[in-house]
């Protein structure tokens, strides 16, 4: 298929990228990669973490103006 | 080893695989070649926004195409690629932009696009919530829209396997071999060789690498643009709101899932290929969003990530010919490369194919004298 790593299933049905950001799912997501293609869970790259840690919302990321 | 295909395709991102499907369509045999997976580069990083409102007129000629391919994509890939007609609108905030618009759509009306410039209130109906404080109205076009880049590339690089041709990934093309004046072949990192009549570097912006293999320079450059993405939220609005002010931003709501993404244009740029997502980006971002949608200030943010746009010297694409007969390359999208796929796509297939587009690229081709900047970037 051409689609051997979280990166690559990510940008094909976008797990990784809920409310999550697969802090909860990507490890299920390995072990499914690992089962199509014998490459162990433990040993496939994570995708490459971004902020924020959490949800934030965008008032407050937006207000650093606003008190300055 | 050796494989063969009619034609090679350097990258298998949205422009690769476009036009790797026109080819294979014809009835050529199409190889993709990915260095790492299909979307990694600037496709993946991609928010997904579809207009025919430029300013040079092959652009727009080539745009009114793409969104008719795009209309009928789901059905040609059998993969629903999320396209949602929700229009574009973009602000202007001086009486200088807003001329600059009404100057647009003088030259987009020649070609049938349907669009207008809409008072502030008008505005406010189109995008309930959009605070009105100093605009002076917008330019809108209601057939521009979105879809999604994943799905498009899926889907063209699964019509490419169907028609018998194949993808492989894992595969860095690290010399170009020549017979004479032409192209016959491509060897990989891992030694691998794949013999082609035609060759097609749609590198992204890697692509000035690719025709250095074959000593063809390509003028290309990395600049990196950040983007973000907020949870989903019921409905607000349908278009992408696109403010040029020196700190304005773009964002629309993801038809399919509620999410609204955004980007905006670093000043100055930020050249090279680093996709590291800055504290600036993060912060800025949000500011310049509610500024323009107060209402949206609970809605929370996931993730920020960034991009590269391949950029011309002139903001328009490089399609076409090169010196090195059998060589091709579709590259320097300068940040459109996912809205101009299909009808660049298709257009280049023709190029290759027959030695002329039904629509003629000539104005794209390497050999132009880069002059004019596109302004609506």
């Amino acid at each position: 298929m051409g689609y051997h790593s979280l990166e690559a299933v990510k940008r094909v049905l976008r797990t990784g990228m809920g409310h999550c950001q697969g802090r909860g799912c990507l490890k299920l997501v390995a072990r499914l990669i690992q089962e199509e293609t014998g490459i162990p869970a433990a040993e496939q790259k994570m995708p490459f973490p971004r902020p924020p840690l959490k949800p934030l919302p965008l008032g407050l990321l937006g207000s650093h103006k606003d008190e300055a | 080893m050796k494989r063969s295909a009619d034609v090679v395709v350097v990258g298998a991102g949205v422009i690769g695989a476009a036009t790797g499907y026109y080819l294979a369509r014809s009835g050529l045999k199409v190889l993709v070649l990915e260095r790492d997976f299909p979307c990694a580069g600037s496709t993946g990083r991609c928010i997904g926004g579809i207009r025919a409102q430029f300013t040079h007129d092959l652009t727009i000629r080539v745009m009114i195409e793409s969104v008719r391919l795009f209309r009928g994509l789901g059905e040609e890939l059998g993969e629903d690629v999320e396209w949602y007609s929700g229009g574009y609108l973009f602000l202007a905030f001086d009486e200088k932009r807003k001329q600059a618009f009404l100057d647009a759509i003088a030259i987009q009306k020649k070609y049938g696009l349907d669009v207008r410039f809409v008072a502030p209130d008008e505005c406010e109906k189109i995008a309930p919530g959009l605070d009105p404080t100093g605009l002076l109205g917008g330019a809108y076009c209601p057939t521009d829209g979105q879809a999604n880049p994943f799905k498009v590339t899926y889907g063209y690089l699964e019509g490419i396997k169907r028609l018998g041709g194949g993808l492989v990934v894992g595969c860095e093309v690290k010399q170009v071999n020549k017979q004479g004046d032409r192209v016959v072949s491509v060897t990989d990192a891992k030694g691998d060789e794949y013999a082609c009549d035609m060759l097609l570097n749609a590198a992204g912006c890697w692509a000035d690498e690719v025709g250095a293999l074959a000593e063809v320079k390509v003028p290309v450059k990395a600049d990196r643009h950040e983007s973000l993405v907020t949870e989903a939220v019921e409905r607000v609005f349908d278009p992408m709101l696109v403010d040029y002010r020196p700190d304005g931003c773009y964002f629309v709501q993801n038809s399919g899932t509620g999410h609204f993404v955004g980007c905006y244009t670093p000043v100055p740029l930020v050249p090279g290929h680093s996709v590291d997502a800055t504290d600036e980006f993060i912060t800025e971002m949000p500011r310049r969003m509610v500024r323009l949608v107060p209402k949206l200030a609970g809605v929370k943010v996931l993730r920020q990530w960034a991009g590269s746009y391949e950029m011309s010297p002139d903001g328009n694409p490089i399609c076409g010919d090169t010196p090195l007969r059998g060589f091709y390359v579709s590259s320097g999208m300068s940040g459109h490369g996912f809205m101009f796929a299909p009808a660049l796509g298709k257009l280049m297939a023709e190029q290759m194919v027959k030695g002329r587009a039904s629509i003629p690229l000539d104005e794209f081709f390497l050999s132009r004298s880069f002059g004019k900047a596109e302004a609506m970037k």
